[in-house]
């Protein structure tokens, strides 16, 4: 589709308020022989129950779930087809309904979007949202392998067995499009290594230099290893309420003013040009004089649609002025500067002045990715987006510490504290998004959060 | 009448936790479908591609990738030759591929910009350095074909 038409940009919208209550996850690792996919997703969902301050306890609040949905991207990683039946008997809520959601890497925020209009449509008032994945089974050549077979596998996935140069295509053409110096894509990895040191359910947390990074081997260029994600074993879970059960279970909800979907073509080669879709407090006249074609291979149509559709469902005018914090799908380190175009934190061909300014910083006007992201933390795919969100429900909740600086966290998960943890709660948060993120942008949410 | 183990066991990796290896060895099979004739066109040195024949419809460009049916109005599309010249519209040289990677590394994976072409397709550079703009033309691989999309390559005009 190149044109719209009349219904295709209509807003959505919920028929009642939908909010988050408590949110878990286990710590992520490259390999955890130590526990199974349903241990990982009872401790996370244990966590969301126990640990959050929810007023009732857990016999209790296992009596008021009535629908769940469960998150996982691929059955060749944990070779368990129907593993969401698996979790939900670990879980013991048979026999609710719940199902399963598959967008690949935005599997994560599309299991919260399903959760969310289970909830918005009165068809359920408690809704537990799990996701997972496993992928330490394989070594990580048949893993890149796997996660190419969601490439189109008559046309591309041969090309190289490795979503990672499918990225780097588009990086490639970014970077002639747009004179992005090397600096600035190393300062992305930098900081996001340097967040995921004070998390304790961190899988990289690295202190790097932007030297470092710039002698970085290429797996595919302009792509560095430590340009590119995590592959990581763990879990993460989130409960969504209405409002009457949402201040039932805590003091403290959180509203999810937006979550809201877009898709490109699987293949990046189908994107004929169009014009620029227009965020809200983007001018008239921004894109007249644009020299290359929308959206090519520079920018991800399906963040801009689900960025147009969640900005007017929470009503946001500018989102750089108006959210407080930010968790975007961090992939790559390119990726990651199409999509602060994208989401309109800067006009087209201009994302690198995000980074360069200090505004994606703590301190800065949008702090982004605290939690570590893609690039420090993990990216359990199927848990990837759902993690996003409980680490923007937790700064909204002014949570952090409780999660993230507790010696005991830490010790839970084999670590000990960082003497030098920073502090990372966003003063004052009240407006957070998190982008979840497939393919080379075939699908995608964007989810906006609010202090209740 | 008495069971007996008649296939392997599997090897113990790791005792505690106990892990153990878990081997794959089966094969699939998969149809090109509606799609044959493109890739019967490779062994023949023929790039093909689909065009829609909907005076109605907003796309009269060739796609290629081909498909059988127009994405935009859902008619079944027609194939026509696509042309053989092009230029690189970007590139990456994979250097650490995937499992069940069949060609050499370094591979300069290209997609191509093709004049009446609607899509860039994504294919590889057989010979050569890649660059933004460098004119190519289209190899095939006619002998010992793979009957993949490793039959069609690029290589400098």
């Amino acid at each position: 589709m190149i044109t719209f038409g009349e219904g295709n940009l209509r807003i959505p919208r919920f028929g009642k308020p939908v909010y988050i209550v408590a949110g878990g996850m286990t710590d992520f690792r490259k390999t955890y022989p130590e526990k199974a996919t349903e241990e990982l997703a009872a401790e996370a969902l244990n966590m969301a129950s126990l640990e959050n301050d929810l007023k009732v306890s857990m016999p209790e609040f296992k009596r008021l779930v009535n629908f769940c949905v469960y998150s996982q991207f691929a059955d060749h990683f944990g070779d368990q087809l129907l593993a969401a039946a698996r979790v939900h008997d670990a879980l013991g809520f048979d026999p609710l309904g719940n199902f399963e959601v598959k967008t690949g890497g935005a599997t994560g925020g599309h299991a919260v979007l399903a959760g969310a209009m289970a909830v918005a449509s009165g068809y359920a008032d408690v809704v537990p949202v799990v996701g997972w994945e496993r992928m330490d089974e394989v070594s990580t050549r048949q893993g890149n392998s796997y996660i190419a077979s969601a490439a189109c596998k008559n046309f591309e996935s041969e090309l190289g067995w490795m979503y990672a140069s499918y990225y780097a295509l588009m990086a490639q053409r970014y970077l002639y499009e747009n004179q992005v110096p090397r600096e600035t894509l190393a300062k992305i990895t930098v900081k996001n290594h340097r967040y995921a040191c004070s998390s304790p359910f961190s899988q990289n947390p690295m202190k790097l230099t932007e030297q470092e990074v710039l002698e970085n081997k290429m797996v595919s260029d302009p792509l560095s290893f430590l340009e590119c994600c995590l592959m990581s074993t763990g879990a993460a879970a989130l409960v969504l309420a209405d409002e009457a059960m949402a201040f039932k279970l805590t003091d403290r909800p959180v509203r999810l003013a937006a979550i809201c979907s877009g898709t490109h073509t699987l293949r990046t080669a189908d994107r004929r040009p169009m014009a620029v879709l227009r965020l809200p407090h983007e001018p008239e006249n921004l894109y007249r004089d644009r020299k290359w074609d929308w959206p090519g291979f520079s920018a991800f149509l399906a963040t801009r649609m689900a960025a147009y559709l969640a900005y007017q469902m929470a009503g946001i005018g500018n989102p750089l002025e108006e959210l407080d914090l930010l968790e975007t799908h961090d992939a790559f380190t390119i990726s990651d500067i199409q999509t602060y175009e994208d989401i309109g934190l800067r006009p087209y061909g201009r994302g690198r002045e995000f980074i360069e300014s200090g505004e994606a910083y703590l301190g800065g006007k949008l702090p982004t990715n605290l939690s570590g992201g893609l690039l420090g933390a993990m990216h359990a795919v199927g848990a990837t987006g759902i993690f996003q969100i409980v680490e923007v429900l937790w700064q909204l909740q002014d949570k952090w510490a409780k999660f993230h600086a507790d010696p005991k966290m830490w010790e839970r998960f084999g670590k000990v504290m960082p003497g030098d943890i920073e502090n990372l709660q966003v003063p004052n948060a009240r407006r957070g998004a998190a982008i979840s993120h497939a393919g080379t942008g075939s699908h995608v949410t964007m989810a906006i959060l609010e202090r209740a | 009448m008495s069971v007996e183990l008649v296939a392997p066991g599997c090897e113990v990796l790791n005792l505690s936790p106990l892990v153990i290896e878990n081997v794959k060895d089966y094969f699939h099979v998969h149809t090109y479908g509606g799609l044959t004739r493109f890739f019967e066109g490779l062994r023949a040195s023929r790039l093909l591609g689909t065009r829609c024949t909907n005076r109605a419809c907003e796309e009269h460009r060739i796609w290629l990738p081909p498909r059988a049916y127009c994405p935009d109005c859902l008619r079944p599309m027609e194939w026509v030759e696509a042309p053989q010249r092009g230029e690189i519209f970007t590139h990456t040289t994979v250097e650490y591929p995937g499992s069940n990677f069949k060609l050499s590394t370094p591979c300069p994976l290209i997609s191509v910009s093709l004049e009446g072409v609607c899509t860039k397709m994504m294919s590889y550079l057989k010979d050569g350095r890649p660059e933004i703009g460098m004119k190519i033309r289209a190899w095939f691989r006619t002998e010992n074909p793979t009957h993949t999309i490793l039959d069609l390559a690029w290589v400098p005009a």
